[in-house]
């Protein structure tokens, strides 16, 4: 009888031990399902970050593109201009050449100049303040007006 | 009983949840963009079977080698072309090289 009650005794003091750790372990989860969930709000403000730069990061690219095909549609621009001015109305340059030699040999000369100047912008030559402020057809490089002269709109 | 209580109750605990963060940012390439080209400036001369005896005597008397180096009408107008699509690759490529610096490399105030 008495070893049954030492048992049941220790039976008991077992079972309050044990619920005892397991309260003490569920408050030690709890504390660190606490912490992770701080972890997870912080990781999910990073990550709205994150697609924000992102969305960032698609319109510069967007807007870079639209640039680029933009400079690309004026330079071809420049170049049919070019093309039509040497074929404008029939025109004949190599007769033009025989017949004015004096004032088209100043007309190519002036335009070798201008086309040299074109490349030197387009190798990153800063815009002087002239070429800048052109808004004039007498005042911009015809060779290459989309470059050369960025307050120009050609009328 | 005791020892299997606490065996039990420290087997399956909740994991501390671990995130790494590890940023280490890229070094800039920072090449030096090239110098712009700054051109020398040449002479066109137009020859025709006419002028062709007096622009060589000018020539001469300028002290210049009374020899040219000659393009038809149709080949001046071929070169003028080629040197436009020249120059206007060169400032594509030159460009497309800004938009690569300013996206990859931007200005520290513009990022933040």
């Amino acid at each position: 009888m008495l070893s049954f009650r030492l048992f049941f005794i220790g039976l008991l003091i077992s079972a309050v031990i044990g619920a005892g750790a397991y309260v003490m372990k569920l408050q030690r989860d709890n504390v660190i399902l606490k912490e992770n969930a701080v972890k997870l709000e912080g990781a999910i403000s990073e990550q709205k970050q994150v697609i924000e730069n992102q969305k960032k990061d698609f319109a510069e690219i967007l807007e870079a593109n639209k640039k680029i095909n933009e400079l690309v549609n004026n330079l071809k621009k420049d170049l049919d201009d070019l093309d039509k001015r040497f074929s404008k109305k029939d025109r004949d340059i190599g007769k033009l050449a025989i017949e004015r030699t004096g004032a088209i040999e100043r007309v190519i000369n002036k335009g070798s100049d201008n086309a040299t100047r074109c490349i030197e912008i387009a190798s990153g030559s800063p815009l002087t303040e002239e070429e800048k402020n052109a808004t004039k057809k007498s005042e911009i490089n015809p060779e290459c007006p989309s470059i050369a002269n960025p307050s120009y709109i050609p009328y | 009983m005791l020892i299997l209580a606490i065996f039990l109750t420290n087997c399956s605990g909740v994991k501390q949840l671990s995130i790494f963060k590890e940023e280490v940012k890229r070094q800039e390439l920072n090449l030096e963009k090239p110098t712009p080209l700054q051109l020398e400036q040449i002479k066109w001369i137009i020859i025709t079977s006419e002028n062709a005896a007096e622009v060589f005597k000018k020539m001469e008397e300028q002290g210049l080698d009374p020899v040219l180096f000659g393009l038809t009408d149709n080949d001046y107008q071929l070169i003028a072309k080629n040197f436009a699509q020249i120059r206007n690759q060169l400032k594509i490529t030159n460009d497309i090289l800004d938009k690569y610096k300013e996206y990859y490399e931007p200005k520290e105030e513009v990022k933040e």
